[in-house]
């Protein structure tokens, strides 16, 4: 069943266009993959999905919804209730602990402070760093943080994930760990991914992937993993 | 580095280097004419036993009112300082990536810190040409003498040269100490700007201990007065200076570090008892950073504390003219109705407004400059889905909650320092009455304070919508 779904997608930046009329789909409880050069455009895509942006032309349809048509209060409550999402780094607020971070999307949603803190130490447990529940972002490697940022992510148990370049400021190793604990926890969540990466190694977590260039869905649907030959299951 | 490589780097930046290069010039300039003004003043010569008879004002007439007059002019330059302080800051982090791509070009970290230094020394030295310009212009301009030929501006003498060169020099000089005392804890490389972890321990109420011994130091001078006085023996000037500036500087100094434990404690109780985002969000703000409010709302709080003394300075002297009046009516004759003093207070009230205003321009660039600096989470939380306004609401909670208990310390030790020279009952003529305080004055004062935040928060947020757009998070 279709859960996301693009239609003739157009966004420009001033008078550099950056999609180009992209239709795709995204079935509930897959890890899909946005592959393609820097600049091809993943990034916007991600973000026109996720509702952060709104596209210049074209459908965003989540379930039923409209989501082009949507205004920015209705998107953020979306993005706040349904979906989740992951950036390559600096999204933690560097003042709060990591179990304040992970919390905030819950007390945002009117949970009870203590409540949200159970939550919270639960997510880091499940992500392998509960032990860093009373530490602040700074004192904590970049893998250490990205767990952090995993767990905010998912803390509300979003139907939707959207992760942007999750892991391009790790290393190969702790990129993997990482991802090996985010694939197993969506897995059983069964919770939609839509992962953007350039990078092959990444994209052979996912069950699908779709290749952009210059804008528009790669017409050869040679993506990374079809080149390579490399798949991660 | 020849020197015009190191003026070359120093003015090569971005535009935000610009704006910070022309506010810290605009600093100066401001600086430069109030010192300028203060001299101007000090620089009247002596004519007749108590007043020259050249001036429309007494401020600038009467032998004993000078001194207090350029001290007034001296104390404007405190926000102008706060105000460059914080112009300091502006695109820090854009001037870190810049003195860090000179590392990277082979600078080494000496070098680098002369370029920063040279900035701001630089920018000073134009604002110092500027504001010695500006005073030279303005002379002629404003030399009008009326038909008595009284002039409303000393514009008719001169500070001595010497006195003119040593502010050419030393502000510039000063400026540029200050830019390399503020990047001591900072360490450029080659890869980025790297500053050195502050301390960690929470601050402490010992500046409450300073503002007791400065309001103890400021009351014993009318005592050493009177002691002196039935002695029939002259204080020793520097004894009485020290104890009265000395003791006014050691109060306000403590209500400034004061703030930093009041920001600790105030953010700690907002953690306890608050459990919206908003709060949690400014609570753990002001506990991780609580020496931010100490450093930004400095100038306020000195205006604040002039203010509280001014207010109850002028409650002073309308008792005084109502005692009059008083002893007249009751003596028949005619009272002699003398606002010198009131109009006097009103000049102080201007000064302080103009002065609350420099300050609030500081508070601007800081409020602005703590949003952009912090743009990539703030975007990050936004594309989660938090409302903006929870990341506004959090932003005026972290400034609100800290001054607004300063800003009740800073009237009451404003109204202690003075309460000595205004006593507990006023004698005017024979006649007396019980001191009131000047709550309604206080109270604007205090209202004038907080609304100077608050707007300046506002303008603040403007940025808000820019530093969070999605353009922040872009990898690729």
């Amino acid at each position: 069943m279709t859960i996301l779904r693009a239609r003739g997608v157009v966004k420009s930046y001033g008078p550099t266009p950056a999609l180009r009329g992209v239709t795709i789909d995204v079935a509930e409880g897959e890890i899909l993959a946005v592959t393609g050069p820097s600049g091809c455009g993943k990034s916007t895509l991600l973000h026109c999905l996720a509702g952060i942006l709104r596209p210049d032309a074209g459908e965003v349809t989540y379930g039923e919804h409209r989501l082009d048509t949507w205004p920015e209060r209705m998107r953020a409550r979306l993005r706040r209730t349904e979906f989740g999402v992951l950036f390559q780094f600096g999204q933690l607020v560097a003042e709060l602990t990591a179990a304040e971070n992970v919390a905030l999307p819950l007390l945002l949603a009117g949970t009870g402070r203590r409540e949200a803190r159970t939550a919270a130490v639960a997510w880091l447990d499940r992500l392998g760093v509960a032990e860093l529940a009373d530490t602040r972002p700074g004192e904590m490697s970049g893998g250490q943080q990205q767990r952090c940022a995993v767990a905010r992510a998912l803390v509300t148990e979003p139907r939707v994930l959207f992760a942007d370049e999750p892991t391009g400021a790790l290393d190969s190793r702790t990129s993997e760990q990482l991802l090996g604990e985010l694939t197993r926890v969506v897995r059983r969540q069964r919770t939609t991914v839509v992962l953007v990466t350039h990078d092959v190694q990444v994209a052979a977590y996912a069950d699908r992937e779709v290749a952009l260039r210059d804008g528009e869905v790669d017409p050869t649907g040679l993506g990374l993993t079809a080149i390579t030959g490399k798949h991660t299951r | 580095m020849k020197l015009t490589t190191l003026l070359r780097l120093a003015l090569a930046g971005s535009r935000t280097d610009g704006i910070r290069v022309v506010l810290t010039a605009f600093s100066a300039l401001l600086a430069t004419v109030a010192i300028l003004a203060a001299l101007t003043v000090l620089a009247i010569p002596e004519i007749g036993d108590s007043v020259n008879n050249r001036y429309v004002n007494p401020l600038l007439d009467e032998h004993g009112l000078r001194g207090g007059t350029a001290l007034t002019l001296v104390l404007l330059c405190i926000p102008i300082l706060a105000l460059a302080g914080q112009c300091a800051r502006l695109g820090a982090p854009a001037r870190d990536r810049r003195l860090a791509g000179f590392r990277l070009a082979g600078a080494t970290p000496g070098q680098a810190t002369l370029v920063a230094v040279a900035e701001t020394g630089v920018a000073a030295l134009l604002g110092v040409a500027a504001g010695l310009g500006a005073y030279f212009a303005a002379r002629p301009l404003l030399d009008r003498p009326d038909a008595a030929g009284l002039r409303p501006l000393p514009t008719d003498v001169l500070p001595e040269p010497w006195q003119i060169a040593v502010v050419a020099v030393a502000l510039p000089l000063v400026a540029a100490l200050t830019a390399a005392v503020m990047l001591r804890r900072v360490v450029v490389g080659p890869l980025g700007v790297v500053r050195r972890a502050r301390r960690t321990r929470p601050p402490l109420p010992w500046p409450g201990a300073l503002i007791v011994l400065g309001l103890i130091s400021f009351a014993a001078v009318i005592p050493v007065l009177r002691w002196y006085d039935a002695r029939a023996q002259q204080p020793p000037f520097a004894l009485v200076t020290t104890m009265g500036v000395g003791g006014a500087l050691a109060a306000t100094a403590g209500v400034i570090l004061g703030t930093g434990w009041i920001s600790y404690a105030m953010g700690g109780l907002l953690n306890r008892l608050s459990h919206r985002p908003a709060a949690l969000l400014a609570a753990r703000r002001l506990t991780s950073d609580p020496w931010q409010g100490a450093r930004t709302f400095a100038a306020l709080l000195a205006c604040v504390i002039v203010g509280a003394g001014a207010a109850e300075m002028r409650g002073y002297f309308r008792i005084m003219r109502d005692l009059d009046v008083l002893a007249a009516r009751r003596g028949g004759y005619e009272p002699q109705r003398d606002s010198f003093y009131l109009n006097s207070m009103d000049l102080v009230d201007i000064a302080i407004v103009v002065a609350v205003v420099i300050a609030a321009a500081g508070l601007v660039v800081a409020v602005g400059e703590g949003i952009v600096s912090r743009r990539r989470a703030y975007a990050a939380l936004v594309a989660s889905g938090v409302p903006r306004a929870v990341l506004a609401r959090s932003i005026l909670l972290q400034a609100l909650v800290p001054i607004l208990p300063s800003v009740v310390l800073a009237l009451l030790v404003g109204m202690r320092l003075v309460g000595p020279l205004t006593g507990d009952e006023v004698a005017n003529y024979g006649e007396s009455a019980p001191f009131v305080h000047a709550w309604d004055t206080l109270a604007a004062y205090g209202a004038l304070a907080v609304g100077a935040v608050l707007a300046t928060v506002g303008v603040g947020l403007l940025l808000l919508r820019g530093s969070t757009a999605v353009e922040e998070l872009r990898t690729g």
